[in-house]
């Protein structure tokens, strides 16, 4: 049987929640599974499993992949989510997509129901991981929040080893808190705006992509004590704006 | 100043989510603060900070005599970023509503409200709740939160164990007792939809229902066997919207001006 490469696709801002006009980003990661109608799963545990998202995210999959959503605050019988053995369905999916919300809450509630290892077993089994803003923090090793109180360091389930910053461009204030975190010692990672998205293949980042012509991302990293951004080489998945005449 | 006890009312089903016709727990839940115009605070964390539960929290203290306002840990409100601790210590009374238990415990400890609750509880903020925000004050209770029943530990701030849903979500009753058989609980309560459990330090003083005919059990080990005690609950009437002196309704400009001050800017233009 073909071995599958884990692959985890973190997207700075984008996709259904994000922009409803524009499909580029959702379309790529699906084309990512190689299946003609994969299966995907929807995880809005940051959102607190609201129904409104729930619904958002059939509405945008249900005509093309096999869809399915888990709620780990609906585990009751008819809820319409997921019932019994979470990790048997998420094993089986080829991708499993993370919606936004709180990250702190997320990962409260996903190492309490063990999601955290059975959503490493997913990827290293070779399933598409992908999601936006909390949804992406929580892939990484660490990660800035500011929720009630002053920004915190905190540890995201760690598939990948570096720091990363969503919705870089949108929310100068998280860059900003984001670069003092690197500057005092936080791993060297990536700043992605909103319609970009990094593609990880293993731990490797092996694309840049965006669904915005001007979206991109940098690696943020101390170098002698100074925290310097490199702009990332950003693949525009849309068509290209036709040149105007003259 | 009066020092206020530790104070704990732990409800086996009901309050606004439940029997939103039937305001006698929560009515009984505000004449628990010593104050006039109780700040009373929702935290909605277990049902994943439904806006429907905020919605109901919102119909049935929004025009009572007291400052309703609801914290949800997924989303900032529209005030932005707050002090948790000093937002909860403020408080008169903190209502936690039910959902699931193994979800409401694991992210308070990731904002660190175990701790704060624990601080305000001491510091004789009321705590209420039902359901999962009942038996999250007690060492252990029975959740639903992966669908089956099964045992799950609480902040202990209760010494005892406590089961919900007793009658009208019975397939919890065996596995509750079978834990305290078993002794994988501590001695506690079975509880009734309806029935609150009232707690002054760590001492029961009251057991009231907002519904005729139910019961708390007190379910122990002993070696005789398991010894079930049913207390009979003191049946809090309906008063309805209104009490008889009519000192239920607020008047009209008081309601003006606490909306005003809710939505503060919008109303100014």
């Amino acid at each position: 049987m073909e071995m599958r490469v884990p692959q985890i696709v973190a997207f700075g801002g984008g996709g259904f929640s994000m922009e409803s006009s524009n499909t580029l980003m959702d379309d790529h990661v699906l084309r990512l599974t190689g299946k003609r109608r994969p299966k995907v799963c929807f995880i809005p545990t940051a959102s607190g499993d609201a129904d409104h998202y729930v619904v958002r995210f059939y509405r945008r999959f249900a005509a093309v992949a096999d869809t399915s959503h888990v709620s780990l605050f609906r585990r009751d019988t008819g809820s319409g989510a997921v019932e019994g053995d979470l990790e048997a369905h998420l094993l089986q999916q080829d991708l499993i997509y993370v919606g936004g919300g709180s990250v702190l809450s997320l990962l409260g509630a996903w190492r309490a129901h063990r999601l955290d290892t059975i959503l490493e077993r997913a990827w290293l089994g070779g399933t598409v991981l992908c999601g936006l803003s909390a949804g992406s923090l929580c892939w990484f090793q660490d990660a800035v929040t500011a929720f009630h109180g002053p920004p915190e360091r905190l540890h995201g389930l760690g598939l990948l080893p570096y720091s990363n910053c969503v919705h870089y461009d949108a929310e100068p204030e998280r860059a900003i808190e984001f670069k003092e975190f690197i500057a005092a010692g936080m791993s060297p990672g990536f700043g992605v705006d909103d319609g970009a998205a990094l593609h990880f293949k293993g731990t490797e980042l092996f694309d840049v992509i965006a669904s915005k012509p001007a979206a991109g991302a940098r690696r943020v990293e101390c170098v002698d004590g100074t925290v310097v951004e490199t702009a990332l080489s950003t693949r525009y998945l849309g068509m290209a704006a036709p040149a105007l005449a003259a | 100043m009066q020092t206020r006890v530790p104070t704990i009312f732990a409800m086996g089903g009901g309050g606004f989510t439940m029997e939103p016709e039937n305001p006698a727990l929560d009515e009984f839940i505000l004449s628990l603060a010593p104050v006039q115009v109780p700040k009373i605070l929702l935290l909605p964390t277990a049902s994943g900070d439904a806006g429907s539960q905020e919605a109901q929290f919102r119909a049935t203290f929004g025009d009572r005599p007291c400052e309703p306002r609801a914290l949800s840990l997924f989303r900032l409100g529209e005030g932005g970023p707050i002090d948790l601790r000093q937002t909860i210590l403020e408080q008169d009374i903190v209502y936690v509503g039910g959902g699931s238990m193994r979800n409401l415990l694991a992210i308070w400890r990731v904002h660190e409200m175990d701790d704060i609750l624990r601080e305000a509880w001491a510091a004789g903020v009321v705590l209420a709740g039902l359901s999962a925000g009942a038996m999250c004050w007690f060492a252990g209770g029975v959740t639903k939160s992966s669908g089956e029943p099964e045992v799950t530990k609480g902040l202990g701030l209760l010494p005892g164990s406590l089961s919900v849903h007793a009658d009208g979500d019975p397939n919890r009753l065996p596995v509750y007792e079978r834990a305290v058989a078993e002794r994988r609980l501590p001695a506690g309560w079975a509880a009734d939809d309806g029935v609150g459990l009232l707690f002054k330090g760590r001492d029961l003083v009251r057991v009231v229902s907002s519904r005729p005919k139910t019961r708390a059990v007190w379910t122990e080990q002993t070696p005789a066997g398991l010894r079930r005690d049913v207390r009979e609950p003191e049946y809090l009437p309906n008063l309805g919207h209104v009490s008889s002196e009519g000192s239920r309704i607020v008047s009209a400009d008081v309601l003006e001006f606490r909306r005003a001050r809710r939505h503060g800017a919008s109303l100014r233009d």
